[in-house]
């Protein structure tokens, strides 16, 4: 393995390049099924049925809590990064350890979202609405939850063997993720929410 | 007994238990063979845990063989139950399942692998690389491929085959109207393999941008790599599209969600969209290889270089992103405006502005140039009017007003067909006839490769041509019978008499394989098409890693040109090389994936859980694995290229 | 400890919390369904080349015109797919 010490350590290696780049093209996969997903949206969302609509269901302030909870994880673990690339491991690990504790945060207030839905009669049958709605945000919800597992992997494993090439991409690539969970989280947010209540 | 009751077919025939006899007995006879031959090590240690591309793309051909012939027994039932009015061999039910499995057969498990085992062949050895950028990956690919595959095919023996047509449209496709498990199948099976083309896509985009021998700029990589960057580029695109598709059909049919249905604001016609989103670009993901290797054939064998390089790259971007623009026009008649119906129309036939550029070129690259009539240059030169026939009666269906007379009869399934069978089957064979030699070390008999691209092109004629007329007459596809009064019977016999024809095509390349093992000769050498890009430029058989030295490149043909212009392509000294380990990951993984697939298709819940964290485990396991590959040392790769046919350096 | 916070990062954090509360106002105050959409869709996709730029660092090597080629190209067939499914089965059915 060639080690390139011109570059920061999660592009010092040939394979470390390919593995960025390729989690890119995996990302640009991801924008199409997220786009998808608000293609059916779009179609379905006043096809409610004998269910409630959105502006009847949706409340502001689990939303915005959510928001801000995964604005601040994605600003976190870009700090993250930051401090990765100064060699401080310590910092990083604090960094990473702090997103994904607002990451569970997060899940924690959209379990309670979910659940409050079910309990006012939108559940995932009711209609085509609550279907695509659920279906949209659970989406987002089991990319967290696995970001969430991932990430944990990650921490362990920069304690264990230190900041090295192999350690210090898999956090970059694992830090993408989680930016783009954010990106998406704001169009959810914007198209879903706000649209729906405007 | 209840548990097992599920299983059982729910239309059986004779026809179902003869088969259940038959898969048992070769499973049997597999499993009693590789333990007679004391072969399981072998098969486990080179081929299951292997992670090297060209492997990977000798099984994907295998597959797509066998598949070939699993849709190929379909199709002749279909067109021995249509050959005579009110004929009674299958009934509706059967007649439904078998043109079902046949359309998901041919086009995911038949066609997609076939290019894949081209890609993963060719392409590294086209660019220089030692593999792909993702090895690993490549393996959990072809395993998820091939496990997608098993699940589909043992729907006939267990629960039942789906039956609601290849695209499987809403509220057809619906619990409601199909009961068994066979859609259930439909959407699990394609959704593992999808998967599977999903990461093949990734994989291929990252080898090519990254990964090509120094000199190699984009514009200096054979057709065939250029056209692969793009089909993989359609496939990151598309497929996502159907991951989401299938997992509202999914839903809809295992938790009563109402994405598809008539009821609570459901809205079948999303389905068909969304199908049609991913599978109008699925079938440019097909044709553009195909239309890569024709290129690298009638350039090789005219002895000249590929006419118009530029606008054939340029019209395959242009196709790739027109190819995304006209889903619209599978279902001109559901009832949207004008306008909507006008916009597809026009799109759909602005794709013929690019394909003729690239038919165009290939014509130029003949002309005046020393053409060899091998037998992929026949299916090259037999698939330029016979494309352009299927091309042209695809114009004619784009036009929206007319579709609705052309809409869901024959003439729509002369018309693809006309495209698929010229288009990729040809170039399927074609390119398995040219790379055979660097894939096995011997020849393909030519005299009867040439009867076999003499019988399916007379074939093709007969059994698709007739289709056009019946299908202006009227003909409705997907019916499982006629009346006598309707008049469609002689030309549905002449169908039938194409399909037989192109049988005997198809039982004669097996023929030609085994005639070919014993009788041709082994000392052919590494070039014997005398052809002009990198992959002539390895030795035969091609070792693991398969440029000892990464090659230097100058221009779109560096092997032609150190051939005839003193070009040197191996400017460096010897190094040792850094190679992958094989590994069991991706199969156990896979296998799992299969038992997840098959326990969500009977909703065995505790199972789909059980496996779920078994897919889990894995991943998580790979996570924390060190593996850092291995070195193959300079003597070793000095012993290897002296045994494989000297060394080139 | 201070370099532990870039300015431009802290710049990006602060700049996508206004972009949010901008985005809030079609929630309090009463716009036009076109008013409130557009602002909408600006602020949404300021926030996401925000994060593209300067917390993903899309553009940090010498393959950014992949990176970027294919995230365009995939937010452009998106959004085809989003506005195409929409043309047939909302504006013109």
């Amino acid at each position: 393995m060639k080690l390139d010490h011109s570059q920061p350590l999660e592009y010092s290696t040939g394979q470390n390049n390919l593995n960025i780049f390729g989690f890119w093209i995996f990302l640009g996969a991801e924008i199409m099924l997220f786009a998808t997903l608000f293609t059916s949206y779009f179609t379905l969302e006043h096809r409610t049925g004998s269910g409630p609509t959105g502006a009847e269901i949706f409340e502001i302030t689990p939303v915005l809590i959510e928001t801000i909870l995964l604005l601040t994880s994605s600003f976190v673990i870009g700090l993250g990064i930051h401090a990765m690339r100064l060699g401080k491991q310590k910092a990083m690990i604090s960094f990473f350890a702090i997103t994904l504790l607002l990451g569970l945060a997060f899940l924690g207030v959209e379990i309670y979202e979910f659940v409050h839905y079910v309990h006012i009669g939108a559940g995932l049958q009711t209609s085509a609405f609550t279907a695509i709605l659920l279906t949209t945000l659970g989406t987002h919800g089991l990319h967290v939850t696995f970001g969430l597992f991932w990430g944990l992997a990650i921490i362990l494993q920069v304690k264990k063997c230190g900041l090295t090439p192999e350690t210090a991409n898999k956090s970059f690539i694992f830090s993408l993720y989680w930016h783009f969970l954010d990106v998406v989280w704001i169009f959810i947010f914007s198209f879903i929410y706000l649209k729906g209540m405007m | 007994m209840e548990f097992f009751e599920r299983f059982a077919v729910p239309h059986p025939s004779p026809a179902i238990y003869a088969s259940m006899v038959v898969i048992g007995l070769s499973v049997i006879a597999i499993i009693a063979g590789l333990t007679y031959f004391k072969k399981w090590g072998y098969l486990w240690r080179e081929w299951l845990t292997t992670v090297d591309h060209k492997r990977i793309g000798l099984m994907y051909l295998i597959s797509a063989l066998l598949m070939l012939f699993r849709g190929g027994v379909d199709a002749i039932m279909m067109r021995a139950q249509l050959s005579a009015p009110d004929n009674k061999l299958l009934d509706a039910q059967h007649y439904n399942e078998i043109f079902t499995t046949h359309g998901v057969v041919m086009i995911i498990f038949m066609a997609m692998p076939f290019i894949f085992a081209f890609m993963n062949y060719v392409v590294p050895l086209q660019i220089g690389a030692r593999d792909v950028a993702f090895p690993r990956l490549n393996a959990i690919s072809f395993w998820l491929f091939f496990m997608g595959a098993m699940l589909f095919n043992i729907s006939f023996v267990l629960g039942g085959s789906p039956d609601a047509g290849w695209t499987s449209y809403f509220p057809l496709a619906g619990t409601e109207f199909s009961e068994s498990v066979g859609t259930n199948y439909y959407m699990i099976a394609i959704q593992i393999s999808g998967l599977g083309s999903l990461m093949t896509g990734i994989n291929m985009i990252t080898t090519i941008i990254k990964m090509r021998a120094p000199g190699m700029t984009l514009m200096k990589m054979p057709m065939f790599t250029w056209s692969t960057l793009v089909a993989n580029l359609i496939i990151v695109t598309v497929f996502p599209v159907l991951t989401v598709a299938l997992t509202m059909g999914t839903m809809d049919r295992l938790f009563a969600t109402n994405f598809f249905t008539s009821t609570n604001g459901g809205m079948d016609m999303l389905w068909a969209n969304l199908f049609w989103v991913w599978g109008h670009p699925e079938v440019y993901i097909l044709i553009l290889p195909a239309f890569g290797i024709y290129s690298e054939i009638i350039s090789t064998f005219s002895s000249k270089n590929l006419y118009g390089y530029k606008s054939m790259v340029a019209s395959m971007v242009i196709i790739s992103v027109l190819s995304c623009l006209v889903w619209a026009h599978h279902f001109f008649t559901m009832g949207q405006g004008a306008a909507a119906n006008s916009f597809f129309s026009i799109t759909t036939m602005a794709i013929a502005v690019p394909t003729g550029v690239k038919i165009f070129n290939w014509l130029f690259t003949m002309w005046k140039g020393k053409i060899r009539f091998t037998v992929p240059m026949l299916y090259s030169v037999g698939f330029i009017p016979l494309f352009t026939i299927g091309g042209v009666t695809g114009v004619m269906l784009a036009m929206s007003a007319a579709d609705y007379q052309y809409h869901n009869t024959m003439f729509l399934v002369a018309h693809f067909h006309n495209t698929i069978i010229p288009g990729v089957v040809f170039a399927m064979l074609a390119g398995l006839t040219y790379y055979w030699p660097k894939m096995f070390g011997f020849m393909l008999n030519e005299r009867i490769g040439k009867w076999t691209f003499w019988l399916l092109s007379i074939g093709f004629v007969l059994a698709f041509f007739p289709m056009y007329i019946t299908g202006l007459d009227g003909q409705a596809r997907r019916m499982y019978t006629y009346s006598e009064a309707t008049g469609f019977g002689a030309l549905n016999m002449l169908s039938f008499v194409g399909a037989g024809i192109m049988a005997i095509a198809f039982a004669l390349i097996v023929y030609n394989v085994y005639y070919s093992i014993r009788y041709s000769p082994r000392n052919i050498g590494s070039d014997p098409w005398d052809a002009r890009t990198l992959e002539w430029a390895t030795n035969t058989p091609v070792p693991e890693y398969n440029f000892a030295v990464t090659p230097q490149v100058n221009s779109i043909q560096p092997f032609w040109d150190s051939k005839k212009k003193g070009h040197v392509l191996f400017p460096a000294k010897l190094d040792k090389i850094h190679m992958p380990n094989n590994s069991g990951m991706p199969f156990i993984l896979c296998s799992i994936f299969f038992v997840w697939g098959f326990s969500f298709v009977f909703a065995i819940w505790p199972l789909v859980i059980l496996s779920t964290i078994g897919i889990f485990a894995c991943l998580a396991l790979r996570s924390f694995e060190k593996d850092h590959g291995r070195y193959i040392s300079v003597e070793e790769i000095i012993e290897t290229e002296e045994k494989t046919g000297g060394a080139k350096l | 400890m201070k370099e532990l916070f870039p300015v431009k990062q802290v710049m990006g954090f602060v700049f996508s919390l206004i972009f949010t509360a901008i985005a809030l106002s079609v929630y309090f105050f009463d716009l036009s369904f076109a008013a409130g959409l557009t602002i909408l869709i600006v602020t949404a996709f300021i926030q996401a080349i925000l994060q593209l730029v300067v917390f993903m660092h899309a553009g940090e090597t010498k393959d950014k015109w992949a990176i970027y080629g294919n995230v365009y190209f995939m937010i452009f067939i998106g959004l085809i797919t989003i506005f195409g499914t929409l043309f047939l089965f909302i504006w013109d059915m």
